[in-house]
């Protein structure tokens, strides 16, 4: 890829934002120009999640632009998240736009909740029912009581569980070492919605369960709020006067029963086709090793342990001994969501986990590390890297 | 208070057969191949001869999960409830679950035998329970 982030910007994180989807939209879109030095009226190319209720003519009429030469839309929200990148520097690279927003506003809080089955169920008459095809929450799912990701997160938790034969306390200490550790981070990040609570292995032990073998705090928090990211050429980052940082490699990929939520996917254990990571550090003309912070979409904790081995940072199975050593904290072999993580700084729907990707090459994260590379990833379905400029 | 699928759903193959008392499956009459869920094309041998064929009900648990937090205000008197991934003989995967009230022992990998539950004259379900030892 040919092309650069030179703008971040978002509103604050909260559980009832208090306005709407298009203004919170509005003000990240604004905010993330200002950040790259840029006016409204430069952008002109879109690309948005499928799932995000403001459209792209809201957005146009809204900034009053004069025109958008190119807008794009990508499935399955934030698995997609590197994705939507990939698809904005294609934009770029093929002469389509010169300068592409891409944004992200929910109320997934105060609004419809992911969390949630009454976002896929109705009541009719004395029957509750579904008319979902599609998973989560789709017809053959929800009748035994499957109707939000989360669940779906348990079941890969118990797989890979059971498929490399953790004990409940072995499984609870690996899980434990994310969820602890990316509490530390979210402490020194003023932008954090939980950055004044502070948690110790004790406390996530004895935390409730939601799923087996997940506690609440594998969680990510549901959040109000938007983000939104500027890029452009690398040769037009390079005459204008911001932080740039560079997209090395961006990919997306399906494979059968991949999505939505990996239900009928070969492996429940691992969640990425085999050969993604190859295609991914070879585009970049990198291997694993060359990266210095890792920012890993994690819905729930276990995204973590997956992706690490899934892209081969370890080899299969050793993640309980690479997390519960400290690899992920800032003095480890690889530091992880140094911002704390969807788990405990907010959720953007992944936009916020390229942020501090984007921060740390900028020397800009609550967390700093001495970060020339970052990795990123949805759960095998999109992935990334990024480097200094 | 059931979770169903809307009626468009219950008057297809798959559900109706349910409805009778027996799992079919989405199966390939040119090369065999069984597929869930259902679609038009065989993805093996891309034929568009497709129809349905009785399971034998045999499989193995892939993962599972005992629900203990209602997302929804009809499962709150459901809780904890246990669902299930399970992979089926015939190369498919459905999910699944545990009916109310059995007590099991569940482990990754263990066998299971599909349990088709009624529960009106539209509409059952297919569970998978452990196979009993003689
Ligand atoms: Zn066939």
């Amino acid at each position: 890829m040919k092309t650069s982030i030179i703008g971040i910007g978002q509103t604050e994180f909260s559980t009832h934002s208090g306005r709407s989807e298009l203004q919170l939209a509005l003000e990240a879109i604004l905010s993330a120009l200002k950040d790259a030095g840029l006016e409204v009226n430069d952008i002109d190319g879109l690309v948005r999640y499928t799932w995000d209720n403001t459209t792209e003519a809201a957005i146009v009429n809204a900034l009053g632009l004069p025109r958008l030469k190119y807008y794009g839309e990508t499935e399955f929200g934030g698995v997609n998240c590197c994705g939507a990148i990939a698809q904005a520097s294609a934009a770029i690279e093929a002469g389509l736009a010169s300068c592409v927003v891409f944004y992200r506003a929910l109320n997934a809080r105060s609004g419809v909740r992911f969390g949630r089955g009454e976002r896929i169920l109705v009541e009719e008459g004395e029957h509750v029912v579904c008319h979902q095809p599609e998973p989560p929450g789709d017809i053959y799912s929800a009748p035994f009581g499957l109707l939000v990701p989360g669940q779906h997160h348990a079941l890969y938790a118990q797989s890979y569980k059971g498929h490399y034969g953790l004990s409940d306390d072995a499984f609870a200490h690996m899980l434990g070492s994310v969820a602890v550790t990316q509490r530390g981070y979210a402490n020194n990040n003023p932008r954090a919605l939980l950055r004044d609570k502070k948690m110790t292995m004790d406390d996530y032990r004895n935390a409730r369960v939601i799923s087996e073998p997940l506690r609440i705090f594998d969680y990510c928090l549901e959040t109000d709020g938007a983000m939104a990211i500027v890029l452009v050429s690398r040769e037009r980052a390079r005459q204008m006067n911001v932080k740039a940082v560079d997209i090395l490699a961006a990919e997306q990929y399906i494979h059968p029963g991949s999505v939505p939520m990996f239900l009928y996917a070969k492996k429940t254990y691992s969640l990425v086709p085999e050969e993604a990571g190859d295609i991914l550090f070879g585009k970049a003309q990198m291997s694993p090793s060359d990266i210095d912070v890792a920012m890993i979409y994690d819905a729930t904790s276990m995204m973590v342990p997956l992706a690490l081995e899934d892209f081969g940072f370890i080899g299969r199975g050793e993640a309980h001994d690479f997390l519960t050593s400290g690899g992920n904290a800032i003095d480890g072999n690889l530091p992880i969501n140094t911002h704390g993580g969807l788990l405990s700084e907010g959720y953007f729907h992944g936009l916020n986990t390229i942020a501090e990707g984007v921060r740390q090459l900028r020397g800009e994260s609550p967390n700093q590390v001495d970060a020339e590379t970052v990795f990123m990833t949805l759960r095998g379905a999109s992935s990334m890297i990024m480097g200094r400029a | 208070m059931n979770i169903r699928p809307g009626k468009e759903f219950l008057s297809q193959p798959y559900w109706r057969h349910l409805a009778e008392g027996t799992l079919h499956l989405n199966s390939c009459n040119d090369c065999g191949s069984s597929h869930h869920p259902p679609s038009p094309l065989c993805p093996k041998c891309h034929s568009f001869n497709t129809g349905w064929k009785p399971a034998s009900g045999k499989g193995t648990l892939n993962s599972f999960s005992v629900i203990r937090h209602a997302v929804h205000p009809s499962l709150a008197d459901k809780v904890p409830y246990i669902i299930t991934l399970v992979d089926l003989e015939e190369g498919v995967r459905l999910v699944s679950g545990i009916p109310a009230g059995m007590d099991v022992d569940l482990e990754v990998g263990m066998p299971l035998e599909c349990k088709v539950v009624k529960i009106d004259d539209e509409f059952a379900l297919p569970y998978f329970v452990p196979v009993e030892n003689d």
